[in-house]
């Protein structure tokens, strides 16, 4: 069953702005880890974020778990978004907080305003944002403030964060590019395991088409806003990976 | 072509000298060069009887100096918060708004804020406190603002993307980059406030600038220096606190 489907997607950055999206159609299923490649400047980027309208789309159709996500006013949005995990590029963790106080941002959708300016939370909180630092190998970073960690340790924070969500969905956007490869392998490997388990849906952006060959299941590739490709991993070949990166060196 | 531009230049500081220092200055009162140094020389030397009764003016300026940046700080909140083009709740009103008032904070000299207050609350230190926290308020506010438009964006959008409120986004992503910088700027302006409190008694608002002033009405010159030398005190106290207190922040 399709848990996110995306219509006809059109998005500019500016009114008068060149269309950075043009016409992006693709259904994300339930047990999907679904890749977005393209070269760099094709959207994907963008795609990513109109998912959450972080960047809003000029028009086209946004429908998750049945919801309309476009129609949906500011409140309505953030309760949608809460639901949403995403994880980033570069981590976007709060450098001068703790690893702990890091993951347990992750329910700020859920918490009230007085609970989030004294940061309390409940003790369910505490111990689900405990079992996620032991299974992204943190426990013993906890205290420690976010700057102080590696790349990779970083991102694991970032994915024990969108974890704390109960997400039903997780968005990635190119999780991987800040980190050298061999780390990149333990981490795609680590939110592989983690989104099986708690059979969340995965839309990924990536641009290293090898890691997407090896983790997803389907592929979109997008190129200077259209989508060149649509199908299984399987069925993407060097045909069609020269059409999306148009004639670009792989 | 270039020999014009210096000989205009010249022109205007003769033209400026002939105005200002020769036709200005009463030549006749200032006598000999042997009866400068004359003058001058009266100043030499301490008046250890004046000591003991400058006690309380100094602490009284260097609590004029505190409470008045405190007070500043307070009332510097709502204009930081309107001053940040990122974070102003409504860019047409709120920000021209916090703008002009930082303007006017920092154009109008403390003796003239000084002057204000002791005309609305009557001479002595509440005047003086007022006219510090009129006088910096704008300054603190100016360079907190900066700070929070010179932010790091990541972590603003990753609260957002999980469903935090606009509030959750000051205290999550804002407030842990931004605090210890408004923290440095506020030490800074105190120090600065040692040094306007200092002579704030010389228009009625309390602390040493009004023993100061007396002295000077009285021709007592070595009681003068003694003035100046508690308040060079108070001022190197000012800036050896500031120093290492900012060095501990960073």
């Amino acid at each position: 069953m399709a848990i996110l489907e995306v219509e006809n997607l059109r998005a500019k950055y500016s009114a008068r702005g060149p269309e950075i999206l043009k016409g992006i159609s693709f259904e994300v299923e339930d047990n999907d880890f679904f890749a977005i490649i393209g070269p760099s400047g094709a959207g994907k980027s963008t795609l990513i974020r109109c998912i959450n309208r972080l960047i809003e789309p000029t028009s086209g159709d946004i429908r998750l778990d049945g919801t309309d996500m476009l129609s949906l006013d500011t409140r309505a949005l953030r309760r949608k978004r809460r639901h949403i995990g995403m994880i980033f590029q570069e981590f976007n963790l709060i450098n001068r907080m703790s690893v702990m106080d890091n993951v347990l941002s992750g329910r700020l959708g859920y918490v009230g305003a007085i609970r989030s300016i004294f940061r309390v939370f409940t003790n369910r909180d505490i111990q689900r944002a405990l079992e996620l630092l032991e299974r992204v190998g943190l426990q013993d970073h906890i205290d420690k403030r976010a700057d102080q960690l590696s790349g990779g340790q970083r991102q694991r924070v970032g994915i024990a964060r969108a974890l704390m969500q109960e997400p039903n969905l997780l968005l990635l956007d190119e999780p991987t590019s800040a980190l050298d490869p061999k780390i990149s392998r333990e981490v795609m490997e680590l939110i592989r395991t983690m989104a099986n388990e708690l059979k969340v849906p995965v839309l990924c952006n990536i641009h290293d088409v090898q890691l997407a060959k090896e983790f997803c299941n389907k592929i979109i590739g997008l190129q200077d806003g259209y989508k060149m490709f649509d199908g299984p991993t399987e069925t993407l070949d060097q045909s069609s990976l020269e059409e999306i990166y148009a004639m670009e060196v792989l | 072509m270039q020999f014009g531009i210096f000989a205009v230049l010249i022109g205007l500081v003769l033209w400026s000298v002939q105005a200002t220092v020769i036709d200005d200055t009463d030549w006749q009162r200032i006598g000999t060069l042997a009866d400068i140094g004359e003058s001058v020389a009266h100043f030499i030397g301490v008046d250890f009887a004046l000591i003991p009764s400058l006690l309380g003016p100094t602490i009284e300026t260097f609590m004029i100096a505190c409470i008045g940046t405190l007070l500043g700080l307070v009332f510097c909140v709502p204009m930081i918060w309107f001053g940040a083009l990122n974070v102003t709740p409504f860019k047409p009103v709120t920000y021209p708004i916090a703008r002009v008032a930082m303007t006017l904070s920092r154009s109008i000299h403390e003796i003239v804020w000084a002057l204000i207050f002791v005309s609305a609350v009557g001479l002595g230190a509440f005047a003086g406190i007022l006219a510090i926290a009129a006088r910096s308020l704008g300054f603190i506010a100016k360079m907190s603002a900066e700070a929070i438009e010179n932010i790091d964006h990541k972590p603003v959008e990753a609260i957002r993307a999980m469903g935090g409120s606009n509030l959750q986004v000051m205290i999550y992503a804002i407030l842990p980059q931004v605090l210890p910088v408004i923290l440095g700027i506020v030490i800074f302006e105190w120090e600065i406030n040692i040094r306007r409190s200092s002579v704030l008694g010389l228009v009625g608002a309390g602390g040493l600038g009004l023993v100061f002033f007396r002295q000077m009405n009285t021709f007592n010159y070595p009681g003068v220096t003694t003035v100046i030398i508690a308040i060079l005190m108070l001022i190197l106290i000012g800036e050896v606190v500031s120093h290492y207190s900012r060095k501990a922040l960073i």
